[in-house]
């Protein structure tokens, strides 16, 4: 078989962009079309996890029945019995105390 | 199960990949567009470095839609392996059961 003058193949590879309507890149500069050609990912990694009904978000929901939410209830309940024996959540510190940054010891040494 | 930390990290990056997408397609499609000045496909460079950290689609990743566990995804169903297997062997999957020869 005979050699093909390079001309001669960048023409045809030019006609046939132009017949099939591509985009003629000889020299294959980036263009960045596969960003637009891409399809869009973001509606499938939405509904990647199934929507689950709680009673919180029922009760979120307009309309005027509502659930009595036990869980909650118990929960709240279970703050409360705590709290009566002293076992609270602690007051957020309004100052600065000695322990504020713990390791800072440690960091003086090194650094 | 209510969902833990990294499940609602998770869906959080989801949301804010799907409503920052077009724009950051933009954003790349010029500054990876070698036709264009270098100037501006640094400005678009630039733009595209002050989105969040939410916004990235690699960000976010497969996790089991029943444990929320991270690792050991089986892709087709959503469930780490061993959710796949209680699943499987309580008949909830549709065309799996136990291999036997």
């Amino acid at each position: 078989m005979a050699a093909v003058i390079p001309s001669r193949l960048a023409a045809l590879n030019r006609l046939r962009c132009e017949i099939f309507q591509t985009s003629y890149n000889p020299t294959s500069v980036r263009t960045g079309a596969k960003y637009l050609r891409a399809r869009l990912r973001g509606p499938s990694m939405v509904q990647y996890y199934p929507e689950e009904l709680t009673v919180a978000k029922f009760n979120r929901m307009p309309g005027s029945f509502k659930i009595q939410d036990w869980a909650e209830y118990q929960r709240l309940a279970d703050v409360e019995e705590k709290k009566r024996r002293g076992k609270g959540a602690p007051k957020k510190a309004k100052t600065q105390g000695p322990n504020f940054w713990p390791m800072m010891h440690i960091w003086r040494a090194i650094l | 199960m209510p969902p833990t930390a990294r499940v609602l990290r998770d869906i959080k990056a989801r949301h804010g990949v799907n409503a920052n997408e077009i724009l950051r397609r933009a954003y790349l499609y010029v500054a990876r567009n070698q036709t264009l000045p270098a100037q501006v496909r640094f400005q678009a460079q630039l733009q595209l470095n002050t989105f969040g950290r939410y916004t990235r689609p690699t960000t976010v990743k497969n996790r089991c839609t029943e444990s929320g566990r991270g690792r050991g995804v089986i892709g087709e169903f959503g469930l780490t392996r061993y959710q796949f297997r209680l699943k499987a062997l309580a008949n909830e999957l549709p065309g799996v059961h136990k291999a036997s020869w």
